[in-house]
């Protein structure tokens, strides 16, 4: 029996789960389908990191440099799983490059998607300039740039941010809590006004979600530093051609609001992978009912997935934190230790 | 034609032509009625600033509108309408017109301050309340209070003279709220003091009236105590856009339009 384990997916998750393995004295092949690990904190170009405030590119840097300059990991850029066969123990995973990976175990840190904004065009996305997306103004934050209008380059003196893009839509088709997007809303609104203090900020919401120690985060952004927030789900964004004018009901008042803008960001979901029905099909794994790869239970093996052998970690699962797809990456790796543990006892004692 | 809902319209936004014929066919009466839309077109930003520059106001901005302070208020109890909660927000977002709509509730507050000890964010609605009042009186919407009539009156004294003659407050109050020095109880009173003969006490007030004793040394207080109040004032008037100074208690104070909401 072969004891290196394919870990799919170089995002916080893969990286954590290789760690793991490697430490652990597993030889790990990880397996990224674009030119540079690091998932959607890098490729999205996030800036600082929910909770600890660390920018993205040192933080997440740092679990990839920590793989790279490790001998125990064999990472594959620019190529994905094409077919995976056998059984635990004893796979064989042929990639899109032609070459074979033999694995003991894998597990899929296959990661989400952001809802494209062009799905919910009554918000204007794709029609003004002015509509942006919380992954651009984390890319203005990142990029050292500063928050500015796209049309004319200009500092927004008044900003809204509206929630839920992409979550808790039925219309849409996506039921889902997309979980980060109020913390990080508070966390964003926190950084225009301290880059720019003469920018209002308002939030528009449906319920507000900052979870747990995230507390913090919705706080301080109305304590300190004024951030506004309104019970508000926007009916539409248009423009007069320089502002951008959000409609909707101000449901604790009951009155319409047709207030305008400088810039609208939406604080857009997490979607399930869109290779999720390819990498369901690959690995013969269920999907969740809403796209999501399928978890087996909540309180066995964690990270087993409907087929033996096959594991799952981080935001292929549904919705998840950054600090919790690591701590997701490394328990799915002690499962994968336990099987390895356990099928070496087996064939000792045969 | 019943208008479902209808406690959510206002009277003024309903429009109705007792006589009216379009192209020809007749629809006087209930069949003209149009509701004018009430859209907020945008939020007044500095309706917060200006209330946390106001004693009472500085947290406003905590507020995240659970309602505690109206459960707790015990004016709300009698008075539905008072709703500490709504007022918070329509400052915070700016809606002006709308809060000076309850231009003659809002001062209500009784400051029980059972909401401040139901707050979970501190936010200490009754003295936004209080503040949200001066403002008000600041901005000329309302007149100023009887009870701020008396504070004025009271304090005034004691920063000239530091001792109270009561007899000049209680004057003082009857001239500046219009009403006659020979109130019923006045009298009553004046009666029963002369009963008792007290000779010593009547000199020493009627000297007190004549003479107006001040405490020993206290211009170099009064000067202090004054210069701070009139740093205040003007702070608050400069925070609130206004101009001049409220120095002089008996100025008249003008009358302020009432902002329109937009339509």
């Amino acid at each position: 029996m072969t004891k290196e384990v394919l870990v799919v997916g170089g995002g916080p998750a893969g990286l954590a789960a290789s760690h793991a393995l490697s430490s652990a004295g597993i030889p790990v092949t990880l397996v990224e389908k674009t030119d540079i690990l690091g998932g959607a904190p890098i490729h999205s170009g996030y800036a600082k990191l929910v909770p600890s405030g660390e920018w993205a590119k040192d933080a997440i840097g740092g679990m990839v440099k920590r793989v790279e300059d490790d001998p125990g990991i064999k990472t594959i850029k620019n190529a994905t799983v094409a077919s995976f066969d056998g059984s635990p123990g004893d796979f064989t995973a042929k990639l899109s490059n032609g070459q074979e990976v033999k694995a003991a175990a894998t597990i899929l840190c296959t990661g989400f998607t952001h809802f494209d904004s062009i799905n919910k065009p009554e918000w204007g996305f794709g029609l003004f300039p002015d509509v942006v997306t919380t992954s651009q103004v984390e890319q203005m934050i990142s990029s050292g740039k500063g928050v500015r209008r796209p049309s004319n380059g200009e500092k927004p003196k008044r900003v809204a941010i509206l929630l839920c893009v992409g979550s808790r839509d039925r219309q849409i088709g996506r039921e889902w809590c997309s979980k980060v997007c109020c913390t990080v809303s508070a966390n964003m609104a926190m950084e225009i006004r301290e880059e720019l203090p003469d920018c209002h900020v308002y939030i528009y919401y449906m319920d507000i979600r900052t979870f747990g120690l995230y507390e913090e985060f919705y706080w301080n952004s109305q304590e300190e530093h004024k951030v506004k927030y309104i019970k508000a789900r926007i009916a539409e964004v248009t423009s007069d051609g320089d502002k951008v004018i959000v409609k909707g009901e101000d449901t604790l008042v009951k009155r319409p609001i047709t207030i305008p803008f400088d810039m609208v960001v939406h604080a857009i979901g997490m979607d399930p992978n869109v290779d999720n029905f390819v990498l369901s099909k690959t690995f013969d794994v269920d999907l969740h009912h809403w796209g999501f790869l399928k978890r087996q239970n909540a309180y066995g093996v964690a990270g087993a997935t409907s087929r033996p052998g096959v594991f799952v970690a981080g935001a292929a699962i549904g919705p998840e934190t950054i600090d919790d797809s690591i701590a997701q990456g490394q328990s799915a790796a002690m499962s994968v230790v336990g099987m390895l543990h356990a099928g070496a006892t087996q064939t000792a004692a045969e | 034609m019943p208008i479902h809902e209808k406690s959510l319209i206002r009277p003024e936004n309903l429009s109705t032509h007792d006589n009216l014929t379009i192209d020809g066919v007749d629809v006087s009466g209930d069949w003209s009625t149009f509701i004018k839309a009430r859209v907020v077109q945008d939020y007044n930003e500095d309706l917060q600033d200006e209330i946390a520059a106001l004693p009472g106001g500085e947290n406003i901005h905590r507020c995240w509108q659970c309602g505690s302070c109206t459960n707790a208020c015990t004016v709300n109890a009698l008075n539905p309408d008072f709703n500490p909660r709504l007022w918070i927000y329509l400052i915070r977002m700016g809606f002006e017109a709308e809060l000076v709509r309850d231009k003659d509730i809002i001062w209500q507050c009784v400051s029980c301050n059972k909401c401040t000890s139901a707050c979970p964010r501190d936010v200490v609605p009754e003295g936004v309340m209080k503040a949200t009042a001066h403002w008000l009186e600041l901005k000329g919407y309302t007149p100023k209070t009887p009870s701020t009539e008396f504070d004025e009156i009271f304090s005034n004294q004691v920063i000239h003279t530091g001792k109270i003659e009561d007899g000049a407050v209680l004057l003082g109050f009857f001239r500046r709220t219009g009403q006659s020095p020979f109130q019923d109880w006045v009298i009553q009173m004046g009666k029963q003091l002369a009963m008792g003969l007290p000779i010593r006490m009547l000199m020493r007030m009627g000297l007190a009236t004549l003479f107006h004793p001040r405490t020993r040394g206290w211009d170099r207080a009064r000067a202090a105590i004054e210069e701070y109040v009139e740093e205040q004032e003007a702070a608050h008037r400069k925070a609130l856009g206004l101009g001049g100074s409220s120095h002089d208690p008996h100025a008249p104070r003008q009358a302020q339009p009432i902002p329109q909401a937009a339509e």
